[in-house]
């Protein structure tokens, strides 16, 4: 039997050397632990073990050991995994993470080959595919080749999930306003309209892009038309319908269209493009405008006008229109022929001259 | 009643399986994990939490039937305390179903759990809850217990592993058997007689699948709900008929 010289204690109840490795701390018996403050600190434990009886003095060292055992484990397994860190770190740098990202969409297998492999979890399949093109297309400018990886992409997550309504309506938005990839936009819109009958605004989408960009105003309207039929569609669509069939190639109601489809579209850049789009019809409107008045001018005088202020002065127009993007426009007296000083060629859709215009 | 006590027993022992335990934490992880993955995404945020949900309850609750369905029969066999259950006057095919059942009421009771924290995220982010959840989740129970029979079959008559592996085979045939049929009906003849009766004998687990009209919210009539619970039971009937005509010749030792 010892005796703690620390404290004094010669009753070693045991507890002194039954402490648990973490209470290395308490190695006093309980009842002299409440009166007096013991040792709280690492160099005050080390001098209390050199001063032990040497009864209890081994046991103290290897609790001891122990501690410096564990801190040297515990550094390891830290070290460890801030080396695999680094490393990782190191590799992903070696191979550009993006490009390998968007190569990756152009690798994807086809859907009817993924979709019996993914053995029923093909829906989440969709989802998962869908949430990594997402990353992809935050890029704000991707090259051609890119768009049609992303588009083999949406095929493969539609063919997975038929009825993703919402996959076909953001990707056909995206390929013909960010892509200018029209013809990839409509087929898929295409697909997805022949799989979801009941969703208006894949037909109504459809014919934006035949009116605006492939310059096809009566396929437009049919697809409007579809699109005003289905169930559930708001109620302009019928009239925009009918004025499309009516007056294919009006400029006004081009912006009516315009003006609805930006409704439906809460994306910025998209909505951008499409004040874009507005604009450009905006001139369209204008240039038909001056070129009524001009006409007339001609008609009574039997010479065009010497610059476009002349047909206010002889009040053929009430004032000049303001070009939209700011610049001006431009007559030849010559000719008598009006154009934008922005936008020099005229919008395709309303031109009667180019194939499938109006 | 001896059924009975022998399925309690069971669901017991289950209970005090590690394995169980750490594939439902898995599980319950990856339905929470919807929460983070759903910032991510664009649009129907909604489809991912069920997507995610219905297939980790679903994946999650395949792993337990078939790992925790091979060691049913086989430990008892391995630590040879088979004998004395087979010594009493139980007949060999009620300890089949005893077995059976347990482990079926602890995967309901699983599905239940996983089930819940489902619902729980799906109220956490106010998506509303049709009625097709519900049976899809039915159906997935229903698909459950024709993979735990199906385990049950194999390790009658195999060893641990080896059923593992031939019930995970068996799962991934069962979502495939569609094509067995159409690659069938290009056929003529004897492989096409052969295909088709493959297709007739396998189970074709891809009709206890809603989890896509869950997504899209699409019901499912009653009168087809009934026809596939039929086939699930019935197919569970067969499988467990087949296994207890081969446990009843099996010899220990």
């Amino acid at each position: 039997m010892g005796i703690c010289r620390w404290y004094g204690c010669s009753r070693l109840c045991g507890r002194c050397l039954l402490v648990d490795s973490r209470s290395l701390l308490v190695i006093t018996c309980p009842a002299d632990w409440r009166q007096s403050a013991g040792p709280r600190t690492f160099s005050q434990v080390i001098f209390m073990s050199v001063t032990l009886s040497p009864e209890i003095r081994p046991h103290v060292f290897s609790k001891l050991f122990s501690y410096i055992r564990q801190g040297a484990i515990t550094l390891l397994i830290f070290g460890l995994l801030a080396l695999v860190t680094s490393l990782q770190q190191n590799l992903d740098r070696r191979s550009d993470g993006q490009v390998a990202k968007i190569e990756q969409l152009a690798q994807l297998p086809g859907g009817e080959y993924l979709k019996p492999a993914l053995l029923g979890y093909h829906h989440l399949g969709a989802d998962l595919l869908w949430l990594r093109l997402l990353q992809v297309w935050g890029k704000k400018k991707n090259t051609n080749n890119e768009y049609e990886w992303m588009y083999h992409a949406l095929d493969v997550i539609t063919t997975l999930d038929p009825r993703y309504a919402y996959a076909y309506y953001v990707g056909g938005v995206a390929l013909a306003n960010y892509a200018n990839r029209p013809d990839l936009s409509n087929s898929l819109l295409e697909k997805g309209h022949h799989s979801n009958p009941s969703e208006w605004n894949l037909p109504f989408l459809l014919g934006y892009n035949y009116y605006f960009a492939l310059g096809d105003a009566i396929k437009g309207a049919e697809y409007i038309g579809r699109a005003a039929r289905t169930p559930g569609a708001p109620d302009f669509l019928p009239g925009l319908a009918t004025r499309m069939h009516a007056e294919a190639g009006n400029p006004d109601v081009a912006l009516q269209f315009l003006e609805a489809l930006w409704k439906e579209n809460p994306d910025l850049v998209v909505r951008e493009k499409l004040e874009t789009r507005a604009k450009e019809v905006l001139i369209e409107r204008d240039l038909r405008i001056l070129e009524r008045a001009i006409a007339q001018y001609h008609n009574d005088h039997h010479a065009f006008p010497l610059s476009l202020t002349d047909l206010v002065s002889r009040k053929y127009l009430e004032r000049l229109p303001e070009e939209p993007f700011g610049g001006n426009y431009l007559f030849d007296a010559k000719t008598g022929r009006v154009t934008s000083s922005t936008h020099p060629t005229r919008l395709k859709v309303f031109r009667l001259d180019l194939e499938g215009g109006v | 009643m001896k059924v009975l006590s022998i399925a309690v027993n069971t669901f017991r022992e289950n209970l005090r399986d590690k394995l169980l335990y750490n594939l439902l934490i898995f599980a319950l992880l990856m339905i929470g994990s919807s929460l983070i993955l759903m910032r991510l995404t664009l649009g129907e945020f909604h489809r991912l939490i069920l997507d995610i949900g219905l297939g980790s309850i679903n994946f999650f609750g395949v792993l337990i039937a078939i790992f925790v369905g091979i060691g049913l029969v086989s430990k008892e066999i391995e630590k040879k305390t088979i004998y004395t259950i087979v010594s009493k006057p139980v007949a060999r095919y009620q300890f089949l179903l005893g077995k059976y059942l347990g482990l079926s009421l602890t995967l309901l009771i699983n599905t239940a759990i996983m089930a819940a924290g489902l619902l729980a995220v799906l109220s956490f982010q106010d998506v509303p809850i049709h009625a097709v959840l519900f049976k899809a989740l039915g159906m997935i129970v229903l698909e459950f217990m024709v993979i735990t029979a199906v385990a049950l079959l194999f390790s009658t008559f195999s060893s641990a592993t080896l059923s593992a592996i031939l019930t995970l085979a068996i799962y991934v045939i069962g979502h495939l058997t569609k094509d067995l049929k159409a690659f069938g009906q290009k056929m003529e003849g004897v492989g096409r007689s052969v295909l088709e009766g493959m297709y007739y004998i396998l189970p074709n687990l891809d009709r206890f699948n809603l989890k896509g009209n869950v997504t899209h919210q699409l019901d499912v009539p009653a009168g087809d709900l009934l026809m596939i619970a039929a086939y699930g039971m019935a197919y569970t009937a067969f499988l467990l008929t087949l296994a207890s005509v081969i446990f009843q010749r099996r010899d220990f030792r």
